[in-house]
């Protein structure tokens, strides 16, 4: 499947840098994928930490105290215990499809992960038609819930798929046109030249406002797209009892939850290097001494600072507004947000044509 | 051979199997959903081949049409039609054995004409590293060599296959209203077209 994209990848690299035989080879992805995986279900049990931590922020509690110093383990905890729950398949459940539902979820996960450029060196995969594979890997994802609330075979899975597929359908048309106006202004698909690109100054600075409803469209998009508060429809606990997961539990339901924060992080990732300038440091343009100070803090910290900020712009919003109706979740994506979309291309198509940036290239 | 090479005919034969599997599986399950998964398995594959011929653009715009939009909406399709409908009959016998032979006659025909042409490689070119680009300028190329018209001609076609979609898909109630407004239009209506 498509993971051999990234697995051939891997390998080239391997068998290029190393020359060291076919099981070398081997070895080298079997380290590489295993690495992945790690960070993954690590990246995942900080992630929901911290989103319990944030809500009782919000909510004026505590949120987990007991497992560790302030509840520092109590997602180790709950990772176990998902590990070792009984796996429940529904009777009448399709079982091919009910196994492949989280996998494909997880897969595409995966798949958009490793192109996420953290750093000059901590970059897995450096595709040269980065932006591309972001959107086109996330089709996977919808295809494992869609699969997923079919295969369970239970009126609220499917109903929650459906709301899944519909609002994916939509609000991908939005995303990928902001997706557009970051290529058009960085001039490359390939992730470290866009992050190259904003050496002097980001993007969301230098493209007037372009930019900055780009960034905010695709910060309301993407959490559309990964089912997030808001846009939770497909999982809205008081009308489906949990959507397209219902009937998963144990690891099938842990890979669905662990692929929904992992694609959070991914989405803010893709942000952050898009508009936000990746791992560039935050300079400004003839203050010498204001930059090189700013330049000794290494990439991959402004990186996860960016990140660490846009997730808990996300987080906030999720604990602050209550869910929209199905109508409602319409009317905002064909009726504002796509029409702004369109219009924000046309105008960046302009502004990049008669080099109206703020902030020159190469002053 | 070396390992660079291995890899790649270990991940050519890999991804070929893979793809022979999905792509039965997509013709010949009864579950319809399967058999779209199926379809989805195969166009991925597809996209690594791609990938192995270098054309790395062309194999993620493969995965973005084909497995996140068409596959999608073929899964949302079937999920919106009457579940009920969930085991595909057995078609025909006479059907069955009129397919085999027209398969068979078509599997003779292409092994022929694969066997009977020569595939000359006219030049062994590196893949340009920004075929993106390359693609553009290609498209919207206006010496007389570009694909622009192409292009606009099948987004016609796109959209009067749309316009069928739902013209078909029109409740026929609908369509009798429309086709003589004056009997079943409200008076008001109509007190507002004549003023």
């Amino acid at each position: 499947m498509s993971a051999a994209i990234v697995l051939l990848t891997l390998a080239e690299r391997a068998a290029a840098s190393l020359e060291v035989g076919i099981w070398g080879t081997a070895a080298w992805l079997a380290v590489a994928i295993v690495a992945a995986i790690g960070s993954m279900s690590l990246l995942g049990m900080a992630l929901v930490l911290i989103e319990r931590k944030v809500a009782a922020r919000f909510q004026s509690r505590l949120g987990p105290m007991r497992v560790g110093p302030h509840g520092l383990f109590q997602t180790v905890a709950d990772s176990i215990k998902l590990l070792i729950k009984e796996d429940i398949i529904p009777e009448q459940a399709d079982r091919i499809l009910f196994f492949l539902a989280p996998t494909f979820s997880l897969i595409a996960t995966l798949l958009a992960l490793v192109i996420v450029p953290v750093s000059p060196t901590l970059h897995l995969v450096d595709l040269n038609i980065g932006v591309v594979f972001f959107a086109a890997v996330s089709g996977f994802g919808v295809l494992g819930i869609l699969l997923g609330g079919w295969s369970s075979n239970n009126k609220w899975s499917l109903l929650g798929a459906m709301r899944a597929g519909a609002q994916f359908i939509s609000y991908e048309l939005s995303l990928t046109l902001c997706l557009i106006v970051a290529v058009l202004f960085a001039g490359s698909l390939q992730l470290s030249e866009v992050v190259a690109s904003q050496a002097d100054g980001w993007w969301i600075w230098r493209g007037h406002v372009v930019t900055i409803v780009a960034f905010v469209v695709f910060i309301i998009a993407s959490t559309a797209e990964l089912n997030r508060p808001p846009f939770d429809l497909p999982e809205a606990e008081s009308e489906l009892t949990g959507g397209f997961h219902t009937e998963f539990s144990g690891l099938r339901f842990a890979f669905f939850f662990l692929a929904e924060f992992i694609n959070m992080f991914v989405a803010s990732a893709l942000a952050a290097t898009l508009f936000l300038g990746g791992w560039m440091p935050f300079q400004v343009g003839g203050w010498d001494t204001f930059n090189s100070v700013m330049a000794i803090i290494p990439g991959p910290i402004w990186f996860a600072g960016k990140v660490a900020v846009i997730i808990f712009i996300s987080m906030w919003v999720r604990w602050t507004f209550p869910r929209l109706r199905v109508d409602q979740l319409m009317r905002l994506e064909w009726k504002f947000l796509l029409p702004i979309g369109i219009a924000n291309v046309l105008i960046a198509a302009v502004i990049i044509l008669s080099g109206l940036y703020f902030f020159p290239v190469g002053n | 051979m070396t390992t660079a090479d291995w890899t790649v005919t270990l991940i050519f034969y890999l991804l070929g199997g893979i793809a022979l599997i999905a792509s039965i599986v997509a013709v010949a399950s009864k579950r319809i959903l399967r058999a779209a998964v199926g379809l989805a398995v195969t166009l991925a594959c597809t996209a690594g081949f791609y990938v192995l011929l270098g054309y790395d653009f062309l194999a993620g715009v493969q995965l973005l049409v084909y497995v996140g939009g068409i596959v999608v909406l073929i899964v949302y399709a079937i999920m919106l039609t009457s579940s009920m409908e969930y085991f595909e009959t057995r078609s025909p016998t006479q059907r069955r054995i009129i397919g085999a032979i027209v398969a068979a006659i078509f599997l003779v025909v292409t092994v022929a004409a694969f066997r009977a042409s020569e595939f000359t490689v006219t030049a062994m070119t590196v893949p340009p590293s920004d075929i993106a680009a390359g693609v553009g300028r290609l498209l919207l190329d206006q010496s007389g060599a570009g694909y622009l018209l192409p292009f606009e001609v099948i987004s016609l076609l796109l959209l009067a296959s749309v316009l069928g979609g739902v013209v078909i898909a029109r409740s026929p109630k609908a369509a009798a209203a429309d086709a003589s407004p004056d009997i079943h239009a409200p008076h008001g209506t109509q007190v507002e077209e004549t003023s």
